[in-house]
């Protein structure tokens, strides 16, 4: 029978494709994700006077302010030894976390245009935020190498363990990018509230004073043990500065890598066909 | 149903789309919550109910209908970018909507435009790279490629639009009112292109509302008149009676 032929050519349109399918297709089209952000930083500093360089600016002059503040005028320098140092991996890795997850709240709004025009697999919009980011945040990385070096830090074999820190920080903020983005694509109230909470994570992280000093409870240090950021903060020290870390720490960081992107992934795909509206 | 069953490249079946749209609410904050109504209203548009459709190899249908009519939902809907509330859509391949602007960046030249836009398409960016050329000469852009695209005149940025979003022929093209664009030279080879994809026995679904374009172009025509089709078949027919609801005050004036 010609009708029962022609009905089996035809595949269901509106059918959601299986976990495989949709991550094939992700992988296929995996240029999309860094090669439109590149180009994006590309156009977003293209009408400054300093272009360009303000990826290196943006957090020397957050280091410089917070040094002063906090380092000269406060004194928060309190139990560690190369505060610059201290501060410069803080605020760099901080700021990387924060860029992403702020801009992630709204990647599903500002792509509405495209998400009702054209099907792709939506997560691609986040990861793209997540690269952009971390494109934008290598050159800030590479000063801030130097001016450790510069602090009196000398590099040991320790150094090349702040690449699996660095992996682990990528891992982490695909995850946290992937859960903003389903929640501030239907709650549009996240991007107001985001500073706020940005900013209790902040302090909550010890970026600009030391836990270890300043937190005398083992109770509130375990609390803090369990905020990635702190965890990734402290980690990272640890490999360039020579500075504590706690097996808790250690612990925290490994089972919000694993956890965070695959509960962000679930969450993520279970509205994916709902993004358009 | 016309036509034999086995040239069916798309078939929509019974297809309902709703959404929801978030009210400006006419009452103040005070009222709202004297009402005991902390959350905001919605109402449900039911901008497609119950259209059942079929489309053929090499044939071209157009789709008319007032503004609102749910033309334009009814085609996001084949593409898979709706929800259906009920109803199925089955077809050879996925059909794609043409155009691909959302995607573009002023501020960038045309060809980074090119890459960008190819990218979000699905073409990989050796396979952009490799019809680089061809896509700018084709969009008749080559004085202009290295400039932003903020520059271009919005015939130019239509042109681009047009050759990069047809770089790749689809098996169905979904085209939403894209046809009005560029000068006459265009519109003689971007129509030239929507004859290959017929003669690539794919199917051609066209939204106008330039009544004597869907009469020259298309084999068939479908009215749809508040999410529900009114009438399918020949143009000459179906035209003249999509027009006579207007004269005769039946059609809603807007939807």
């Amino acid at each position: 029978m010609d009708d029962a032929t022609s009905a089996r050519r035809l595949v269901d349109l509106t059918a959601p494709p299986s976990t495989g399918a949709y991550l094939r297709e992700v992988w296929r089209r995996r240029e999309f994700a860094v090669v439109v952000p590149a180009q994006d930083l590309r156009a977003q500093n293209m009408d400054t006077a300093l272009g360009q360089l303000w990826h290196l600016l943006n957090p020397a002059l957050l280091v410089g302010v917070y040094f002063f503040i906090f380092g000269v005028l406060l004194d928060t320098r309190r139990g560690v030894d190369n505060f610059l140092g201290f501060l410069i991996v803080g605020i760099v890795l901080f700021h990387l976390t924060q860029r992403v997850v702020q801009d992630a709240a709204v990647c599903m709004v500002r792509n509405m245009g495209l998400i009702r025009s054209i099907q792709f697999p939506r997560i691609l919009l986040p990861l793209a935020t997540v690269n952009g980011q971390t494109l934008a945040f290598l050159p800030a990385l590479a000063v801030a190498l130097l001016a450790i070096l510069a602090t009196g830090e000398r590099p040991s074999l320790r150094w090349l363990l702040v690449l699996a820190v660095l992996a682990a920080v990528y891992v982490f903020n695909v995850g946290a990018a992937l859960l903003v983005a389903r929640i501030g694509a239907s709650v549009r109230d996240l991007e107001r509230l985001l500073p706020h909470l940005m900013r209790l994570l902040f302090y909550g992280s010890g970026v600009i004073f030391s836990v270890e000093a300043f937190v005398t409870s083992e109770a509130w240090r375990r609390v803090f043990a369990l905020n990635p950021v702190y965890d990734l903060i402290t980690c990272a020290r640890w490999c360039l500065l020579g500075t504590g870390v706690d097996r808790s720490v250690v612990i925290g960081l490994v089972a919000w890598c694993a956890v965070l992107p695959v509960a962000g992934f679930i969450a993520f795909r279970s509205a994916e066909r709902r993004f358009g509206s | 149903m016309t036509g034999p069953p086995t040239d069916v490249t798309v078939r929509v079946e019974d297809v309902h789309v709703y959404y929801r749209v978030y009210e400006d609410p006419r009452a103040g904050l005070k009222q709202n919550f004297s009402q005991g109504r902390v959350r905001r209203q919605f109402s449900i548009i039911e901008a497609v109910r119950g259209v059942t459709l079929d489309l053929h190899e090499s044939e071209t249908l157009g789709l008319i209908g007032a503004n609102g009519s749910g033309k334009s939902t009814l085609l996001a809907a084949m593409t898979g970018l709706l929800p259906l509330k009920s109803g199925t859509i089955r077809g050879r391949s996925r059909p794609s909507l043409l155009g691909v602007s959302s995607a573009l960046r002023p501020a960038l030249s045309g060809r980074r435009n090119i890459l960008i836009g190819g990218l979000a398409l699905g073409f990989t960016r050796a396979e952009i790279e490799g019809r680089m050329d061809e896509i700018i000469d084709f969009a008749g852009l080559r004085d202009a490629i290295d400039r932003p695209m903020r520059t271009y005149s919005s015939g130019m940025r239509a042109r681009l639009n047009f050759a990069i979003a047809t770089a790749r022929i689809p098996e169905i093209l979904l085209i939403d009112e894209a046809l009005a664009v560029g000068d006459e030279d265009f519109r003689v080879r971007s129509a030239k292109r929507i004859d290959e994809v017929r003669a690539a026995a794919g199917s051609v679904v066209l939204v106008s509302h330039n009544m004597a374009e869907i009469e020259r172009s298309c084999h068939r025509a479908a009215w749809l008149d508040d999410g529900v089709l009114r009438a399918v078949g020949e143009p000459g027919e179906v035209v003249p009676a999509y027009l006579a609801s207007y004269s005769s005050g039946r059609s809603r004036s807007s939807g």
